[in-house]
């Protein structure tokens, strides 16, 4: 699963890449997503003055039929994925904040990825270490832990 | 109009955890203060002050986005499924020195 949600950051690169993981507790299903930030900062750089190689949002319509088939299929979501170019991984104050709405997290069984994807000018990315952060309900904030690059 | 709801899995707790809720309304306005009068609490959290949808807050009436239809006038029609979809986003930097 790793190595899926790391080739759809090369992919998207330099632009930050989505997606959710499903489980049945059992077996992980990858949904790489839509960022649909470039769209929100054409259509209204007001609101959205980032683009999508600083930002992401999912698409929502993507983000609707993904949680039908959570629901239908007794999958629930496990983790949300997206990657920071040219940046090491971190949870942002615009991460939480968007991930706490209602002053509460979400999704407080779901983790959030992160992976850090670096390219400047050349054609070849090299991951970083990936970071992961899940809700911790006795502290009320997320945890941060490490999974080392595979790219040496 | 006789409409299912989808709730999203945040605002189960305000709907005794169900998924999804039967509500009667002419259009999604009119849904969402029923869905209140019945389950206190998910106005105010759909609606910012000024009485709009919360930007981060999706609401689809079938498979469209309302924002595309007529937002909150959009009527609805026996049977539709209207569903509730908090977005999911982030960036890199701090909020406060760029928008949300």
């Amino acid at each position: 699963m790793l190595k899926q949600i790391s080739g759809h950051a090369k992919l998207d690169f330099p632009d930050e890449c989505c997606g959710i993981i499903l489980s049945d507790g059992e077996q992980d299903f990858l949904r790489q997503c839509t960022n649909i930030q470039n769209q929100l900062h054409l259509e209204d750089p007001s609101v959205y003055p980032r683009d999508a190689r600083t930002a992401y949002q999912i698409d929502p319509k993507e983000l609707l039929e993904i949680c039908k088939e959570s629901e239908a299929k007794s999958r629930p979501i496990k983790a949300f994925y997206h990657s920071h170019p040219n940046h090491h991984a971190y949870f942002s104050e615009k991460d939480k904040a968007d991930a706490t709405m209602w002053d509460e997290p979400l999704y407080p069984d779901a983790s959030y990825i992160v992976i850090p994807v670096y390219g400047g000018n050349s054609e070849e990315q090299i991951l970083g270490n990936i970071r992961v952060y899940t809700w911790d309900l006795n502290i009320g904030d997320y945890l941060e832990s490490e999974i080392e690059s595979s790219d040496g | 109009m006789s409409v299912i709801v989808r709730i999203p899995t945040p605002l189960r707790k305000l709907t005794q955890n169900k998924p999804e809720v039967e509500v009667s309304g002419k259009n999604i306005e009119s849904l969402i203060d029923n869905l209140e009068t019945n389950y206190p609490g998910i106005k105010e959290r759909i609606y910012d002050e000024a009485n709009n949808i919360r930007r981060f807050v999706n609401i689809y009436l079938n498979d469209e986005d309302i924002r595309f239809l007529e937002g909150k006038s959009t009527a609805v029609n026996d049977g539709d499924e209207v569903s509730i979809i908090p977005a999911i986003a982030g960036g890199i930097l701090n909020s406060s020195q760029l928008g949300k």
